[in-house]
């Protein structure tokens, strides 16, 4: 269907890869090359930018297999992060373990505790198993900021660099690469769940629970499954982000933080691979542009008080209205219509 | 004892505030199933509006609140005429998602206008301290409880006898139906995004003239939502009673189990609540329980 | 369907337009100012976000302080102090990729407002040895001493001043006073507790009760009933104004409050406070680091003329003051810098040697205490003053106070 004419499949194999042409493999090619070449040429200001966008999709395709695929709206996934950062900095400060046991662990905590707190979904959907989300964010946050012992409680924790087999990543550029690695091999896990048995269970759920239990699908298992891979990868990247940051406080895990992750998937399109990405790219940058809009416009024009502050909030709701008004399916489906008009053009049909 | 009829005092009058500013969201969720996040920004460019009025420009107290209200009013139209209706028919979490634009977009403007972080408004109500049994009680959140009662009898039986609340409960149902009888869908969203910012302005004047304008009011928005959900979404007399056995648990439960527990113990309990209700009653206290079929 | 097409192309040619018009203008500063020898500095302001109730005030004072500084002393040593200023939105990872594009753009050291935000970027410049200083902050920032610098004493320090205020001079009972902590959840309550918990055994107070609080509450009648049940004699409030004002209030409807003596962390203590708290803060006792407006002080009238001119909406506000402070002390640090290494030779490193590790006795135009830097100790000015709502105004009533470093025990 996203072929070219003349493309014909005479294995289930062929059929059924990712990279069917060699155009998709020189392109494959060209994005590592680039990837692989970027701490070459930008700063440590662009790619801490850069890792920011990648420990952010990293999270956000944990959320779109959660809302995306399975359809179950949570709007605490910035407590689950919470739960992976703070697992990693306790496993890595206070235990001094290695890195990359911290950061299984984070996961698999996370996607645990993601587990306990997904056992309503089995009788509430919609907004009402939002809610509930939201209340597990709350009671992770504050049992994180009590529990001073191992916590650190509200002073924080300081996070050691991550380290693997001798080498250390401390700089930006280093870190690059550990992130984004983990990053595209996520990417590809969920590429290839969307079209296992369990990704197509949770698109049934997704689309009507009823039937697809009917179908003879466990809702309860699956549901819950959903729940654990989204936090799994949430707990990932929290790991990323404290070993990322150097020092955890829970300030930094808000409930609107949450909203925003909700927002990044919606944005992006839900329910497709490139979406989230798309998402994340496009919600990032536009922040980091913003971030220049005001300082800039203040030191060339004589501009009344309150400008500054208001610039940024302002452009940024005006941005993501004029967006959702314009193309309310997503970056995702853009993108779909870009592809389709590529490959026909220049016919239109 | 003493404590115990404080602590119940308290929770019951601060509960109806809460109350209060969730009927706002249940307003809009009532008529187009659309959770609007941008809630707490509603409530704090109202505040801010207020000030304007009647410290600004110093107007009278009731020239001013009636401004407040138009401006409301207006904002309400405005929200729904530019940001909503261009998105009808299209998937929910988009039009959630706009919801939540819209609070950015809000907040900037407010800090576009009102430069200054924190304002005090006047007091509306009498400074007094009632005495009930050596329970305290200030006037200012028993009129606020007293207000939310009202508003909540005159929705109700708007809901219920007039014409436009009928059609709104109708659209709730089913928009294609409804829509189907000639009923103009657009005319009830617009109006129920009016009445949601009357609510969340009046709400809002409420809560500022007792703590002052900060941008924490936001966040007291977002606790509206446990609220509601306690009483079920789409129910008024839900988001009524909710409102209290939150406030009452926050401090009945705070008032017991911190000495046991972890402070701060009370922000937590309405949600751990939330989370049990949900076990026991999915759709809340008083939501309606759909059934489903294929 | 027309009106959206419109609307599309419409609002396709404003963000070419803005990102056009944005990078024109970027290009044609950057042009223009490197030619000029500047040094550079970065801020990082939590101007918008949930913090933007202190952050605002203050990142609008720092830049108008270079501001002056620029257009009336001609900058420091004659070189125009070039800020490089972001937005971090209170949020933890912008602050993390702000302190990056600020050691990137070579700037030579920076600050931030918070101790949240400060927190956030703390271990990253600590790595690359990038100096900087929190105007507020936290114990936990100081401890161990690295390459971060607080502006004022910390929240602990508010406390243990207060302490020793208060047995001095205002406990008049007999055996340990009993005191009631109410805190704010997060930094700056725990600040507050981390040193009652270090020292109030060797005050010779007890610790009664402590209760927390969310910066949204808008009821604090409980946790005052469970004060009340305690029978303390001090109620100590470490948080901002709005939660303290509800706090001090509840206080007064539950009759605590005239009785207990209240004191406040800096934190909570500005002309806000009296605002929303109206009469019922009169006789609340705080600790702040800095003077007042209109008291006597050099530095005084510049800093009144420009708040007037560009911010009058701050005027009266004592965030606006500690920002002011932080923009003179940034420019003594270069200028010490300077001085003691020449233009040529600055890196970040050698303004930490030369500039943090020369202060000696600053007076920041008497805005507050004087500023040093002693080996071990990273909190710049060390002294705090006791003030108290008079009348409805805030009355300094000691001189400065040294606040004794506080051994914590942080890992």
């Amino acid at each position: 269907m996203d072929l070219p004419s003349g493309i014909r499949n005479y294995t289930y194999d062929r059929d059924m890869a990712i990279f069917r042409t060699k155009t998709h493999w020189s392109m494959l090619l060209i994005l590592f090359v680039i990837l692989g070449t970027l701490p070459l040429y930008l700063d440590n200001h662009w790619l801490s930018v850069a890792n920011l966008i990648g420990i952010t999709i990293i999270a956000a395709t944990g959320l779109n297999i959660l809302i995306g695929y399975c359809g179950q709206l949570s709007i605490g996934h910035a407590g689950f992060i919470a739960v992976g950062a703070y697992t990693s900095a306790v496993l890595t400060n206070r235990l001094e373990l290695p890195f990359l046991v911290g950061l299984i662990s984070a996961g698999l905590l996370s996607g645990f505790i993601g587990v306990v707190f997904g056992i309503p979904s089995v009788r509430v959907k919609g907004f009402y198993l939002a809610i509930s989300t939201i209340a597990a964010q709350i009671i992770i946050i504050w049992i994180i900021n009590h529990w001073e012992s191992v916590t650190g409680g509200f002073n924080g924790i300081v996070v050691p660099p991550a380290k693997i087999a001798g080498i250390t990543f401390v700089s930006q550029g280093s870190q690059f690469y550990l992130i984004i690695g983990i990053a595209i091999l996520v990417i590809f896990f969920a590429k290839n769940l969307a079209r296992t048995r369990v990704g197509r269970a949770f698109i049934a759920i997704r689309d009507n629970d009823l039937a697809a239990e009917v179908m003879g699908i466990n809702l309860f298992r699956y549901k819950l499954l959903a729940f654990f891979i989204g936090c799994f990868l949430a707990g990932i990247a929290g790991s990323l982000l404290a070993h990322w940051i150097g020092f955890m406080n829970t300030e930094n895990f808000r409930l609107t933080e949450s909203i925003l992750y909700v927002g990044i998937i919606i944005i992006g399109g839900l329910g497709s691979t490139i979406g989230p990405i798309l998402g994340v790219v496009f919600i990032r940058l536009l922040e980091k542009g913003i971030s220049f809009l005001a300082p800039t416009l203040e030191s060339t024009f004589d501009l009344p008080a309150g400008f500054t502050t208001g610039i940024g909030p302002m452009v940024f709701g005006i941005v993501i209205i004029l967006f959702l008004i314009l193309e309310p399916r997503g970056l995702a489906h853009r993108w779909q219509l870009f592809k389709a008009s590529y490959r026909l053009w220049p016919f239109s049909y | 004892m003493d404590e115990l009829l404080q602590y119940i005092i308290t929770g019951l009058t601060v509960g109806m505030v809460y109350a209060l500013i969730a009927l706002g969201f249940v307003f809009v969720w009532k008529s187009s199933g659309v959770a609007n996040l941008a809630l707490g920004q509603l409530v704090l460019i109202s505040s801010w509006f207020t000030y304007g009025m009647l410290v600004q420009v110093g107007l009278p107290a009731w020239i001013g609140l009636l401004l407040v209200i138009i401006f409301a009013m207006a904002l309400g139209w405005i929200t729904e005429r530019f940001v909503l209706r261009p998105l009808i028919a299209q998937p929910i979490l988009s039009l959630i998602t706009i919801t939540l634009g819209l609070a950015y977009l809000i907040e900037g403007l407010v800090n576009f206008i009102w430069p200054k972080s924190v304002a005090a408004l006047p007091h509306i109500f009498p400074q007094q301290t009632i005495h009930i049994g050596t329970a305290v009680v200030s006037m200012e959140y028993l009129l606020a409880a007293l207000i939310s009662l009202v508003l909540f009898i005159l929705l109700s039986l708007y809901f219920r006898y007039n014409r436009m609340g009928i059609a709104m409960r109708a659209t709730a149902d089913d928009q294609l139906a409804v829509q189907a009888c000639g009923i103009p869908v657009t005319k009830i969203f617009s109006r129920s995004w009016m009445f949601a910012c009357v609510l969340a302005a009046i709400g809002g004047v409420l809560m500022s003239s007792i703590g002052g304008i900060t941008y924490g009011l936001v966040h007291t928005g977002l606790k509206a939502f446990s609220v509601v959900i306690l009483g079920g979404l789409d129910s008024f007399l839900g988001a009524i009673i909710a409102g209290p056995i939150i406030g009452l648990a926050e401090n009945v439960g705070g008032g017991y189990l911190t000495p046991l527990t972890w402070p701060g113990v009370k922000d937590v309990i309405p949600f751990i609540i939330i989370i049990i209700v949900m076990f026991l009653k999915p759709y809340g206290l008083f939501g309606e329980e759909r059934i489903e079929r294929i | 369907m027309k009106f959206k097409k419109v609307l599309k192309i419409a609002s396709i040619v404003c963000l070419a337009l803005v990102v056009v018009v944005t990078s024109i203008i970027g290009t044609a500063c950057g042009g223009s100012t490197d030619t000029d020898k500047t040094v550079k500095v970065g801020f990082s302001i939590c101007y918008t976000g949930v913090a933007a109730e202190k952050g605002r005030p203050m990142g609008d004072a720092k830049l108008d302080c270079i501001k002056y500084i620029n257009e009336e002393l001609g900058g420091v040593n004659g070189y125009e102090i070039e800020v490089i200023w972001r937005d971090n939105q209170y949020d933890a990872s912008k602050a993390a990729t702000i302190i990056n594009e600020l050691m990137d753009a070579d700037t030579l050291m920076f600050t931030t407002n918070s101790s949240a935000m400060m927190t956030a970027s703390a271990e990253i410049a600590n790595r690359q040895a990038f100096p900087g200083f929190a105007v507020f902050s936290t114990p936990a920032l100081t401890n161990p001493p690295q390459h971060i610098y607080a502006q004022m004493p910390d929240y602990g320090d508010d406390w243990a001043a207060f302490a020793n205020y208060f047995l001095e001079n205002i406990w008049a009972g007999t055996g340990k006073p009993k005191m009631a902590l109410h805190l704010l959840n997060n930094s700056t309550g725990a600040g507050a507790k981390a040193a009652a918990e270090a020292l109030a055994d060797d005050l010779g107070i007890e610790i009664v009760s402590i209760e927390e609080h969310d910066a949204t509450t808008i009821s604090e009648i409980d946790s005052i009933t469970r004060i009340m049940a305690q029978e303390p004699d001090i109620l100590y409030i470490s948080s901002t104004p709005q939660p303290t004002s509800i706090i001090i209030q509840n206080a007064v409807e539950k009759g605590l409050y005239p009785g207990v003596t209240i004191g406040c962390g800096h934190a909570s203590f500005t002309s806000v406070l009296v605002e929303l708290a109206g009469a019922d803060a009169e006789g609340v006792y705080g600790v702040f680091p800095t003077v007042n407006w209109d008291d006597s002080a050099p530095a005084m009238a510049k800093m009144t003329e420009y708040c007037q001119e560009y911010h009058p909406e701050h005027y009266g506000n004592m965030d606006y003051i500690t920002s002011w402070a932080e923009g003179l002390i940034v420019a003594e640090i270069l200028r010490l810098a300077l001085e003691n290494a020449g233009i040529d030779n600055l890196t970040p490193q050698i303004v930490e040697e030369q500039g943090f590790k020369k202060l000696d006795n600053f007076d920041v135009g008497g805005l507050h205490g004087p500023v040093s830097y002693t080996p071990g100790d990273n909190r710049l000015a060390k002294s705090v003053r006791v003030f108290q709502v008079q009348d409805g105004e805030i009355v300094p009533i000691t001189g400065w106070v040294e606040a004794p470093k506080i051994p914590y025990q942080f890992d």
